[in-house]
């Protein structure tokens, strides 16, 4: 109504702020999370992943302050600071620091969902509030004093040259007994900077860079001398040999002392996991350095609306009406001899036309397009959070992250996905001990894959868990009144009552059981992007749940096929192949009608009947529009095949947001709005008998 | 007031007209609707929830849908189910004639929705003290009446008209 129509001038501001710091909140959720792996494992805190932390925090701050939102740049800066504590080795992250920046992302994120859609709720910011009260509570853990470096043979001036923050990197690589040293090295000052990264990527296979320090010494004027401070457990003869200098170039100021490095008490600070990051800006340059980094974009990329691409995708489509109505003007003047020069004149500007169209259609949706590896990341985190929340022993494998969707079906995926996942790992897992009893490794393993077959993407999900059992669910089905108690079930079928409403909403049967809850609405998300949901299951040994989706929603090609006065759309994708036949090759098996398909028998349906609508006049011969999903295979008995057109799906408006069997509608010139056919719909519906196992907000007939 | 037939770009301005005086006549509280004649009773919607009134063009039909709607339409390319307002009312189909239009009106949640009415007559400004609630019926598909120059108005509920049972 009048308020949705209508947007306050800061809203885009908002929408850009939250978009930004999304992406940055992303990031300090993987580096928290890998921490937080870190820490479950009993490793020490890796000063990178604070490091990062720190600078996403630094970002957020500014980011806040230049919108103007002022509690979550306060809560940033608290943050920020807290950080810096810790990298600083003045503060020490426990569990409970931990869970403070795990509650800190979390307020965050809630802020930003409420931002989105107006401003920030009165219960956000009193959690922000309180979370400020428990910063300033986190002095607790302030760490050893610190003492001074009197027993390291280091010239002063390399010691006054350190920063805070390296000389809290030198103390901690004291602590744990490295040999620290200085290692001198000429390079030609042409091409300095690269010997120099050569340098340092060898010192990180076996230690840490503490400082990189320019020095004077008698070198010629075309070279120049870094000292580099280093702290390795190797010997300085050792380190001399793997860096391939002369042993004079390596001066000691602390030998290793082996026994102390292995096993740092708790109280120390955190201990090397990884080498330094190399572009670590030094404490005093460090606020400079952030704040150029933060004005000037470095990926060279642009963050746009998909909205505006939307609007792109529309006008790409009106073109392609348009260039319809040029294939028509051309065809008609090349069919009379008078107009014949003209038309072939037009023909060849046509043809041009169409080609740079089909061009400018693909760029664009090549720009819609993102991989999967965002999602699948947040999957993985999510299963390691599990992990550690339940101490469950489950591993998940990703492939194929590099494999491409439309944006708007990658979103629409994440719930789906993030669903199958936690149930596989919250009911298909079996604990440990249980599963070492059926000769497995005790750690489960669930494993995710995409491919791209054709036009259609495959996101399979499975596990090594106890499998569905089928018994179990069909005898709950059975209690349930859901199916008939005499009828008989092929394990298939069974398998498909996973999706039923009735089944998929109980809770109670999910840990025996070994099915999930909640599988019609993934079943229901996946078929409203077009896509089908399909499951197979082995007891004992797993499940196998395989998504085949469309790779865009966008822009299509489609069958135009006709059935008495009507005209729909088909996408051409889930067109396997047309055909045309006399009447009488159609049979009948157990009420279904059926086709032989080079020696294969295929289900066909008459669309006029499931529409309800009227047929043309009967004649000896028919098409058969064959259509394919997955392995899914059926065919679809129409009266006229009209051609292949381009079309933009939209969706439709109005009372009944959704019709079974219909995927939305399109424009196609003279013809007005066409309906576009749901194939997946009519696939899902092809092999119920006596289960309708509909999604029943989707279901509607013109007799109801 | 009776049934005045004007040409689409007047309602357009009138509409709009209207809407801009419905922002501006703050202090004096009145409510403008869009009347307009079903068979022999004059019914009427708010004017702020209609986004246009276009002429009667091509209706794609859609199965599986309750018979009021009567389908789709294209409309720039944004496609709008069209609800056939006498049948919904419990009346015949509606008359598709000349003076036939689609008022396309601002849906539930920021989508369209069109109704089939079979003229278009005017814009009602009614003051406050002039509603009078409508006797008790099952559907609720009425919820006010207005007097108008002594003949009562119905004023549609839009939220129950526009609801089919999902």
């Amino acid at each position: 109504m009048a308020a949705s129509g209508k947007e306050s001038a800061g809203s885009k501001a908002q929408r850009e702020f939250v978009s930004e710091a999304e992406d940055i909140l992303e990031r300090m959720r993987d580096d928290l999370s890998e921490l937080a792996e870190a820490a479950g494992g009993g490793a020490e805190p890796d000063p990178d992943l604070i490091n990062s932390l720190f600078r996403s925090a630094h970002s957020l701050k500014g980011l806040s302050g230049m919108f103007g939102l002022e509690s979550l740049g306060e809560l940033a800066h608290r943050l920020e600071d807290l950080l810096d504590g810790l990298r600083m080795g003045r503060l020490v992250l426990g569990a409970d620091g931990l869970a403070l920046f795990d509650d800190a992302i979390e307020t965050l994120s809630t802020a930003l969902v409420e931002l989105q859609a107006s401003e920030i709720g009165t219960a956000t910011r009193e959690t922000i509030a309180e979370l400020l009260g428990r910063i300033e509570g986190f002095g607790g853990n302030e760490s050893a004093s610190e003492d001074a470096f009197g027993d390291l043979a280091l010239p002063s001036s390399i010691l006054r040259a350190l920063t805070e923050y390296e000389e809290h990197r030198l103390r901690d690589n004291l602590r744990r007994g490295r040999g620290i040293y200085v290692v001198g090295v000429d390079f030609e000052i042409a091409n300095f900077e690269q010997g120099l990264a050569e340098v340092t990527a060898m010192i990180k296979e076996v230690g840490e860079i503490l400082s990189t320090l320019p020095s004077p010494g008698e070198t010629p004027d075309s070279q120049i001398r870094f000292s580099l401070l280093t702290g390795t457990d190797l010997s300085a003869a050792d380190l001399a040999t793997r860096l391939e200098l002369h042993p004079d170039s390596v001066e000691t100021a602390m030998a290793p002392c082996p026994s102390s490095n292995t096993a740092p008490t708790p109280e120390s600070s955190p201990a090397l996991t990884k080498p330094e990051d190399e572009d670590q800006p030094s404490e005093p340059q460090r606020e400079a350095v952030q704040e150029s980094g933060s004005l000037k974009s470095i990926s060279g990329t642009v963050r746009v609306d998909i909205r505006k691409l939307d609007e792109l995708m529309n006008l790409v489509g009106e073109l392609a009406l348009q260039k319809g109505a040029l294939k028509h003007l051309t065809d008609r003047l090349t069919s009379e001899t008078s107009t014949l020069g003209a038309g072939t004149e037009l023909g060849k500007i046509y043809r041009g036309l169409e080609r740079k169209l089909s061009e400018l259609q693909a760029g664009v949706l090549e720009v819609r397009m993102v991989p999967l590896r965002q999602v699948f990341d947040k999957l993985v985190r999510v299963v390691r959070r599990l992990r550690l929340d339940q101490r469950k022993e489950v591993r998940l494998e990703v492939h194929g992250v590099d494999t491409e969707l439309d944006k708007l079906i990658v979103e629409e995926l994440v719930d789906p996905l993030m669903h199958l996942v936690r149930n596989a790992f919250d009911h298909a897992i079996e604990p440990p001990a249980e599963r070492i009893r059926a000769g497995k490794e005790a750690e489960g393993t669930i494993r995710l894959e995409a491919t791209q077959r054709g036009n259609d993407v495959v996101i399979t999900l499975s596990d090594d868990g106890r499998g569905i059992d089928t018994e179990r669910v069909l005898e709950r089905a059975r209690t349930q009144g859901l199916v008939d108690a005499e009828e008989e079930f092929s394990e298939r079928e069974i398998l498909d009552l996973v999706f039923h409403p009735g089944l998929s909403t109980r809770e109670a049967v999910t840990e025996t059981s070994g099915r999930g809850v909640g599988m019609d609405v993934v079943r229901s998300n996946i078929a409203s992007l077009g896509g089908i949901v399909d499951i197979e299951s082995t007891a004992g040994r797993g499940t196998t749940i395989t998504l085949t989706l469309p790779i865009t929603l966008a822009i299509i090609q489609a069958l135009i096929i006709g059935v008495g006065e009507h005209h729909f759309a088909v996408p051409l994708n889930s067109v396997r192949e047309t055909l045309l036949l006399d009447r009488s090759e159609i049979q009948s098996s157990e009420g279904r009608e059926i086709l032989n398909l080079r020696s294969e028998p295929l289900v066909v349906k008459r669309l006029a009947r499931e529409f309800g609508i009227e047929e043309e006049a009967r004649g000896a011969k028919i098409y058969v529009v064959v259509l394919g999903m997955g392995d899914a295979r059926m065919g679809l008995i129409v009266d006229r095949l009209e051609g292949q057109q381009d079309v933009v799906i939209k969706p439709i408006q109005g009372p009944v947001s959704n019709v079974r069997g219909i995927a939305g509608a399109t424009e196609l010139g003279e013809q007005g709005a066409v309906l576009v056919l749901d194939v997946s719909a009519f696939i899902e519906d092809l092999g119920r008998r006596t289960v309708p196992i509909f999604d029943r907000s989707r279901v509607r007939r013109s007799d109801a | 007031m009776s049934s005045v037939a004007t040409p689409d770009f007047a309602w357009d301005e009138l509409a709009r007209a209207a809407t801009r005086l419905g922002d501006e006549a703050e202090a004096e509280v009145f409510h403008e609707f869009l009347a307009f004649p079903l068979g022999a009773d004059r019914y009427a919607l708010p004017v702020d929830r209609v986004r246009e009134v276009v002429r009667l063009r091509q209706i794609t039909p859609v199965p599986r849908v309750p018979a009021d709607i009567l389908g789709v339409i294209s409309l720039r390319g944004e496609i709008v189910q069209v609800l056939d307002l006498s049948q919904r009312l419990g009346g015949s189909i509606g008359l598709r004639t000349p003076t036939s239009r689609i008022v396309v009106l601002h849906g539930r949640e920021g989508d369209a929705a069109g109704l089939l009415v079979e003229t278009i007559a005017s814009v009602l400004r009614v003051p406050e003290h002039a509603f009078r609630d409508a006797p008790d019926s099952d559907t609720d598909f009425v919820s006010r009446l207005c007097e108008d120059e002594g003949d009562f108005v119905s004023i549609l509920n839009l939220e129950k008209v526009l609801d089919l049972g999902e």
